[in-house]
């Protein structure tokens, strides 16, 4: 490290980056408290009404709803990606041939835009056309098809499983390349010790890795906090609103209900709930950011 | 146990080799079985999407699973002229360069500064880029909408390229900084010796040096912009600045019964995706775990 003696090529260093971050990706956020404690349409004047906009979404069972989903969504995500990915980490960290295609194939939906995901899993979940009902009926299982977008009851689990495809493949190849960083030779005594296929995991490979567990347990909650494209593009929350996240309902009640006072105050909540969320899990399990 | 005792315990050890060995081989049987499975499911949703591009749509109501009876491209056509997937695509190069141009020069000089200088307030300027990882992007959406009509660039390529630059920094300047910090210290000596101004430095001895970190920063800020769809929904609405995922999504929401023509549309965009991933898996692959597993 060096000592820079003067500070405004510091500053000529660190302008632009500041700027362009701070303009556009922190004032928003204080624009947005500020219009929170507003009632205004978009157009015509702004009228202060102090805290009921949160008091409004305190009410609203919409809200409420589309709470209860975004927590669905980050459990089906730590609880389908994580295990998942980590179960096919460990069967893949063996000499298999082939291994090199499993993992490009594994990784694919990753870097697929949501937008083409999500537009393909509508097909797929078309009550007519789709290929999940037309898999139903050729496999003699016809009598479980279902509109599934279109049903309140299942649209939401349909939209689960598709999150959960998309990202399986990250944390599978996250895992993987933890577990090659562990030494052979510490498995190769454990071995030489009797131990079994089992035994390995639990009491070598898994401690070896739980840094790097907890860190895509994180990972995966942050992630998940952000899902806005998957639904708008899949259902725009309905039917009935049962597939409402957070984000998709601020969407809808400030551009389409021109809300902007009260879509304001629910970007807030977004924004304290996922911090909250974020801080406790770090907290909870002692994870070390670098 | 090499056996040279009595009979029965060597066919004894000798079956238990045998046991052992099948049941290694089911053991090897039933991961593959798994793998392949896994393989499937996350292949054939994509494939029965690129195949029914491919058919009429009569050939995709009478066979949905397999390949076209007859390879027909008039979806194509019809996709790239009603959707204007050429304009999109266009336009998605566009914004999304040229946010990665300012993001990595401007996230470059930041992390250079961040990580070969010591400075009062180093450490804080650091965390504040670095936490703007946490912001869920569509909580600034209303905002950003009102900013943007306030600057007068609302339905312009500023509205997405400045929202873009400033929500990949955080990331570029984290991935940078870690890199530089691990140049030894004398790298620069000499050439302050030499009298070498500090931007000189930067330009001629840093940046080169951190051409592999800069590689996956790029791939990285650049697959965040092709994919971003948020901002665009709400920041572009004149059709002729919209970028491939917005673009796409209108064209899907507009021909909802005619699946072969969709998939056409989606293919069109898909492929170059997976061209640019096979021949650069490495490195695409790397960027988006390596955090996670050096965290």
């Amino acid at each position: 490290m060096h000592l820079l003696r003067s500070p405004w090529k510091i500053g000529l260093g660190l302008v632009l980056p500041l700027i362009i971050y701070m303009v556009f990706g922190i004032i928003p956020i204080f624009i947005s408290f500020y219009y929170s404690f507003m009632a205004w349409d978009g157009f015509s004047a702004m009228n202060f009404v102090g805290i009921e906009n949160y008091v409004t979404a305190f009410q609203d069972s919409t809200f409420w709803l589309s709470l209860r989903n975004n927590i669905l969504v980050v459990l089906a995500s730590v609880l389908g990606q994580i295990p998942i990915g980590l179960g096919l980490a460990l069967l893949l960290n063996r000499k298999i041939k082939g291994a090199k295609f499993f993992r490009t194939i594994g990784f694919l939906p990753v870097v697929i835009s949501t937008v083409v995901i999500s537009i393909t899993w509508r097909m797929i979940y078309n009550s007519e056309q789709g290929l999940l009902n037309n898999l139903l009926e050729t496999t003699g299982l016809g009598f479980l098809q279902q509109n599934w977008l279109g049903d309140p009851d299942s649209a939401i689990f349909a939209i689960l499983i598709t999150i959960v495809w998309q990202f399986v493949g990250l944390y599978f190849i996250i895992f993987l390349s933890a577990l090659q960083t562990i030494p052979k030779e510490l498995l190769e005594a454990a071995e030489l010790d009797g131990a079994g296929e089992w035994h390995k995991i639990v009491h070598i490979t898994l401690p070896s890795i739980r840094n790097v567990i907890l860190v895509a347990i994180v990972l995966c909650i942050s992630g998940s906090l952000k899902t806005f494209d998957l639904i708008y593009v899949m259902t725009q929350g309905g039917p009935a609103h049962s597939t409402e996240v957070m984000a998709t309902y601020m969407y809808s009640e400030t551009f389409e209900g021109l809300s902007y006072g009260y879509g304001s105050a629910l970007s807030i909540l977004i924004l304290v709930f996922s911090l909250i969320l974020i801080l406790i899990t770090t907290k909870v399990m002692g994870v070390k950011r670098a | 146990m090499m056996g040279n005792k009595a009979e029965p315990r060597e066919m004894t050890a000798v079956d238990r080799d045998a046991v052992a060995k099948t049941k290694r081989k089911l053991r090897r049987t039933l991961v593959y079985i798994i793998l392949i499975l896994f393989t499937i499911v996350n292949a054939y949703p994509i494939f029965w999407m690129i195949m029914n591009a491919f058919k009429t749509s009569q050939d995709f109501s009478l066979n949905p699973f397999g390949l076209p009876a007859q390879w027909v491209f008039e979806n194509f056509q019809d996709a790239w002229v009603t959707a204007n997937i050429g304009t999109f695509f266009f336009n998605s190069v566009l914004v999304g360069a040229a946010a990665v141009l300012i993001s990595i020069f401007s996230g470059a000089l930041a992390a250079y500064f961040l990580s070969r200088f010591e400075f009062r307030g180093k450490k804080f300027i650091y965390g504040f880029l670095v936490i703007g990882l946490l912001i869920p992007i569509h909580a600034t959406l209303v905002p950003m909408y009102i900013l943007m009509q306030n600057l007068g660039i609302l339905n312009t390529y500023w509205a997405l390229i400045f929202p873009y630059v400033a929500f990949n920094l955080p990331i570029t300047v984290f991935l940078l900084t870690s890199f530089m910090s691990s140049f030894p210290k004398e790298m620069e000596e000499s050439a302050i010796m030499d009298g070498c101004g500090v931007f000189r430095i930067f330009w001629s001895i840093i940046l080169p040096m951190t051409r592999p970190a800069i590689a996956t920063a790029v791939i990285i800020n650049f697959i965040n912009n092709w994919n971003e769809f948020a901002f665009a929904l709400v920041l572009i609405s004149d059709e002729a600045l919209q970028t491939l995922p917005l673009g796409l999504a209108n064209f899907a929401g507009a021909y909802t019964t005619n699946y072969p023509a969709q998939m056409a549309g989606l293919t069109l965009v898909l492929v170059p995706t997976i061209i640019f991933y096979l021949l650069m898996e490495k490195q695409i692959v790397e960027g988006m775990t390596q955090g996670a597993v050096k965290g």
